[in-house]
């Protein structure tokens, strides 16, 4: 009894020494500038490194704003749309993937590449394909085939180019779904839809009383990833246009641009922060029931 | 009746196919065909070029390139500076020849390779063992840690730039090109830890204890069975991890661009693809031809490994 | 599985050891690379293009090897990085000594307490006080005439247009407000893809470089002499609607200065912008020469003009009420630092950089947008056999009226002589870019917009 404590409690230490490496970096190199921030949100920070503490004149300064609300809604509009976009359409990719045709392995390949492909090596061909003047999709759009009687800058105009953004997230991002649902499509046991099919089930019945509950978890974690991912996304956001003021980007032209206000930027930070947490919290709760 | 269903039912999978490609596709496409126009044929939206001009890619590859001619100012400038030694004039006249490339493609390229497949292979490496650890064994704080890890995804990147870059200085390591490497690798690696814990948490946990057990029997000890028997039993999910980890490293964008600003001869593709864009003149076919660049390497590392990810990947995003 | 594992094995030992390979390499770089002396500085410019570096690579080389105890390390930062590289570099304590800025920028890091105002005013007698032209020295003061930075170049911004259209138009040359405005109207033909003109409307600052001009030219200030804010007034309104009406021959959508492709493209008349497109101009030369006679003919691209040099003109001012121009000085300025000795080395580079040799080597990187701010350099025979032929093409006299441009740029900032800082915090926050932006893409309507820039303005003098 004696010695299969310490057996436990050795690997207990072993298991705590294994984890530790990933552990410390994680938490130093994330405790710390939260800590930073949060600290700094408290100050009126000038450039040349004097600051002042205003308590919490920061925050309240950015809450008054009404820029600051639009750009909540931009950042939900931006999120909710492209998780649901991404998620739906890996959902469908990998039903088609899991099909067998000619060329599968091949058609597998061309739509991984959205993923691999540099944000930064992308952007300017997305620009320049909805370029008003010089692009492709205008040109179909209103000499082609005539859909439209005038050109617009779809990716530069406010309105539109939310939409533009979207989709560009969504085509960057369906192969990650798509490669994390299809391997759990390949996992389904196929007697389950021999079974159905006895029963008289149709595809439609099977898909959602097969496919869609055996899916559940893993698309609740790919929905949560994305989700999380989508609400701090800056890079795809700020290199295909700048014109979709997301909360991230609105916090960097806050702290990196005009009077570069870097108290009013962390309080930002802390505020998108505590938005995400709580969403977070509540989404793993209901969803994922943990 | 139903052979014509099933005609219906085949082309319409077919064009559903057909425009999942062409929706992947249509950014490369327009990528690979501005950089093979000629200037004056930027403004036609063909796609097919007028006339092919792969100049580009010869620039950018230094592929039959003269050297660079000595401009006159530069030549004026240097005879009237009476003080310079023969030697001196020589050896800048030699620096400003070298200088000329535009756009040392493969000089960023080998950099972009390095630190994505430091970083990837490092994460990994302490990914394993902090996956392995969290779940399969069992001591206090154990659950905290496997729940809490993806939170860190809550913290975005803008939130970390400027306290990271102060540490970095605040040590020593952003002053030096070495230094340099070690911070944006260690942040890279923050930056895929957490994803690469879950997924490989989530393979390790589906592989059967029995086996394990029957190991252990054998007189493994647990290191020797994660050597032994966990990294052999989920290297399709090792390799996803793995490519997952270096893609993050291959596009980071935002940290490298302030840690190597410094550092001309660290640049990744990233940040001297924006640099390249930002310099005044309209140079779109060799923007295009350098994005092009850019892309290849990262598809064929896939698709030698795409084989193994779908299938492998197996329970990688599988809560328990 | 045995042969995965294989493939695997294979391919991580590869991918580990490229990296040392790069990394060891990199290593032997360093060492022959590090020349620190006892003096060793950053110098920031915003010349990113690699040609550019290289030559004031080369001037640095020429300084090292006259003076081998100072070293001096260039780095490229692009303009619209250049605040947030900054801000992380004063956080982190690692500025640099010298960087090359717009005068309005350098004002506004001078107000924050970031320049070095008794080295520059030193550095300032050292060139000699009356070598600078007065106007472009005015940009860069403080309202109590210290200087934030020194002048080193500057840019006239001018209307750009196919003269080769408007003379088979008839049309006048676009020099006033009525002229610009019936020019834009006529070859605004979005049917056939092709537009008026180019004024910008994204809200950055490209946009306030095209108004200023038309706001000036119709008489109206932000702030008058005493430093009240005027903004509000009838004619402000004027030439807001007057832009407003402009930008609808704008191409699509927002619209900055990388629109000027079009033009270069053929599809667009007119458009804004600085003496720098005369080097963009002669690339598309050197672009009509891959051009031969045989694709020529059936060249579906037949909008592009081959010989577009010689169908451009350049209209540098604007009349209505009053006659204006626009233009840009560019600074170099000396950053505080902890350590006096780099403030001073860096200055001592600065005044080298001064030196007439030194001086055109540096304007000729981009031959007509670098124009000299100090005196007697205009006329300079060296000066004046550029590179690109230039001088040559466009004439002694235009030339010569740019250069003049220099010494009388008007901006916001400078009200009968004085100095009003406030204008230059107005133009860093781009509150005028920001308001046009909401005209003429957000369809605001013009007194609604222009009540909100007030505010903003108002929020700014606070």
């Amino acid at each position: 009894m004696q010695k299969h404590l310490t057996l436990e409690q050795k690997d207990a230490r072993l298991g705590v020494k294994l984890v530790l490496p990933a552990l410390s970096i994680i938490l130093l190199l994330i405790l710390y500038p939260v800590g930073y921030n949060i600290y700094l949100s408290f100050f009126d920070v000038t450039m040349t490194g004097q600051s002042t503490y205003i308590a919490l004149e920061n925050y309240t300064s950015v809450l008054s704003d009404p820029t600051f609300w639009k750009s909540v809604a931009t950042t939900f509009t931006y999120v909710i749309f492209s998780t649901f976009g991404t998620t739906l359409f890996g959902l469908i990719v990998a039903m088609v993937m899991n099909k067998k045709f000619p060329l599968r392995w091949l058609v597998r390949s061309i739509i991984l590449l959205p993923y691999v492909a540099p944000v930064i090596s992308v952007v300017f061909a997305w620009q320049f394909f909805f370029d008003p003047v010089n692009g492709i999709f205008m040109h179909f759009m209103v000499d082609v085939l005539g859909i439209y009687d005038q050109r617009f800058n779809l990716i530069g105009s406010p309105s539109y180019a939310i939409w533009v953004a979207i989709i560009f997230s969504i085509w960057k991002s369906f192969p990650f779904t798509y490669l994390m649902l299809l391997s759990r499509l390949q996992t389904i046991d196929k007697n389950l839809y021999e079974a159905a099919e006895i029963d008289g089930c149709g595809p439609v019945r099977k898909f959602f009383s097969i496919t869609l509950p055996e899916l559940y978890f893993v698309m609740g974690s790919i929905v949560l990833l994305r989700f999380i991912w989508n609400f701090n996304k800056f890079e795809d956001i700020y290199l295909l246009t700048d014109n979709v003021k997301v909360l991230s980007i609105y916090t960097y032209f806050k702290a990196f641009t005009g009077n570069m206000d870097l108290g009013q930027g962390s309080a930002l930070v802390v505020i998108q922060f505590g938005l995400l947490i709580g969403l977070i919290l509540l989404y793993v709760k209901k969803v994922l029931k943990w | 009746m139903v052979i014509h269903k099933n005609i219906f039912k085949s082309i319409g999978f077919f064009l559903l196919v057909m425009f999942i490609v062409l929706f992947s596709l249509f950014p490369f496409l327009q990528m690979l065909s501005t950089s093979l126009k000629h200037s004056w044929d930027w403004g036609n939206p063909s796609l097919i070029p007028a006339q092919v001009n792969t100049s580009a890619y010869k620039e950018l590859l230094n592929i039959g390139q003269d050297e660079k001619d000595l401009p006159e100012s530069v030549r004026i400038l240097l005879e009237e500076t009476p003080d310079l030694t023969e030697a001196q004039k020589e050896s800048i006249i030699a620096k400003f020849k070298d200088s000329g490339d535009i756009f040392p493609f493969m000089k960023y390229f080998r950099n972009s390779l390095a630190f994505a497949t430091t970083a990837a292979f490092i994460s990994l490496i302490i990914a394993i063992f902090g996956a392995y650890s969290i779940s399969r064994m069992k001591y206090r704080g154990q659950k905290l840690i496997q729940r809490g890890v993806l939170f860190v995804y809550m913290v975005g990147g803008i939130l970390l730039l400027i306290p990271l870059y102060k540490i970095s200085v605040a040590i020593g390591l952003a002053g030096t090109e070495q230094g340099t490497v070690v911070s944006l690798l260690i942040i890279y690696m923050v930056q895929t830890l957490p994803v690469s814990l879950y997924m490989l948490g989530n393979t390790f946990r589906s592989i059967p204890f029995s086996i394990e057990e029957a190991a252990f029997v054998e007189g493994y000890t647990r290191i020797q069975t994660i050597w032994k028997i966990i990294i052999p039993l989920s290297l399709g999910a090792l390799a996803t991890v793995f490519v997952y980890s270096f893609m993050i490293a291959w596009n980071e964008y935002l940290f490298a661009s302030v840690f190597l600003k410094s550092f001309k001869d660290l640049f990744t593709l990233p940040i001297a693809l924006k640099a390249l864009f930002v310099s005044k003149n309209a140079i779109w076919d060799r923007i295009m031809a350098a994005s092009m660049l850019t892309a290849i390497p990262v598809v064929i590392l896939f698709m030698l490994v795409q084989k193994y990810l779908a299938g492998n990947m197996s329970s990688g995003g599988v809560k328990e | 599985m045995k042969r995965l594992s294989r493939i695997m094995t294979v391919v991580l030992i590869t991918m580990l050891l490229v990296p040392f390979a790069v990394f060891a390499q990199g290593d032997t770089e360093m060492v022959t690379e590090e020349t620190t002396g006892p003096v060793a500085f950053e110098f920031w410019s915003t010349e990113t293009q690699s040609d550019r570096q290289a030559t004031i690579q080369v001037l640095i080389d020429t300084y090292e090897a006259l003076n081998p105890d100072v070293s001096i390390k260039l780095i490229p930062v692009d303009e619209n990085d250049m605040a947030a590289q900054l801000q992380t570099a004063s956080s982190a304590g690692t500025l640099p000594a010298m960087i090359e800025i717009g005068a309005e920028n350098a004002v506004a890091f001078g107000v924050d307490g970031l320049m070095n105002v008794d080295a520059t005013q030193a550095l300032i007698d050292r060139v000699g006080a009356d070598s600078f032209y007065e106007g472009a020295m005015k940009l860069v003061e403080s309202e109590d005439g210290e200087p934030y930075a020194l002048p080193y170049h500057g840019w006239v911004q001018g209307i750009w247009y196919r003269s080769d259209w408007f003379e088979e138009a008839g049309l006048e040359a676009p020099d006033t407000w009525e002229n610009i405005q019936k020019a834009a109207e006529y070859f605004y033909k979005p049917a056939e893809n092709q537009y008026g003109i180019l004024v910008g409307t994204k809200p950055e600052n490209y946009a306030e470089q095209c108004f200023t001009p038309f706001a000036m030219s119709n008489g109206a200030r932000l702030f008058d002499s005493d430093g009240n804010l005027i903004f509000n007034s009838p004619e402000m309104k004027e030439a807001v609607e007057f832009y407003a009406e402009l930008a609808k021959y704008n191409p699509p959508g927002p619209q900055t200065w990388r629109a000027r492709d079009y033009y270069l493209q053929g599809k667009m008349a007119m458009f804004f912008y600085s003496t720098y497109i005369m080097d963009d101009l002669s690339l598309a030369e050197v672009a009509a020469g891959s051009l031969t006679a045989e694709n020529f003919s059936d060249l579906a691209g037949k909008d592009f003009d081959p010989e577009l040099v010689d169908h451009t003109k350049m209209q540098p001012l604007i009349t209505n009420t009053e006659t204006a121009g626009y233009g840009v000085v560019v600074t170099m300025g000396l950053i505080n630092q902890p350590d006096e000795a780099k403030t001073q080395a860096a200055a001592d580079f600065l005044r080298y950089l001064y030196t007439p040799n030194a001086y055109i080597t540096f304007l000729h990187m981009a031959p007509g947008g670098m124009n000299p701010v100090i005196k007697g350099i205009a006329s300079n025979a060296r000066y004046q056999n550029d590179p690109k032929g230039i001088f040559k093409h466009y004439g002694p006299e235009k030339m010569a009226e740019i250069s003049e441009g220099m010494n009388d740029i008007v901006s916001f900032s400078i009200v009968d002589g004085k100095k009003i800082n406030a204008a230059t915090e107005v133009t860093t926050q781009q509150i005028i870019p920001q308001m046009l932006y909401k005209i003429t893409q957000e369809g605001m309507d013009v007194d609604a917009a222009m009540a909100w820039a007030e505010k903003e303005m108002k929020a700014l003098l606070d």
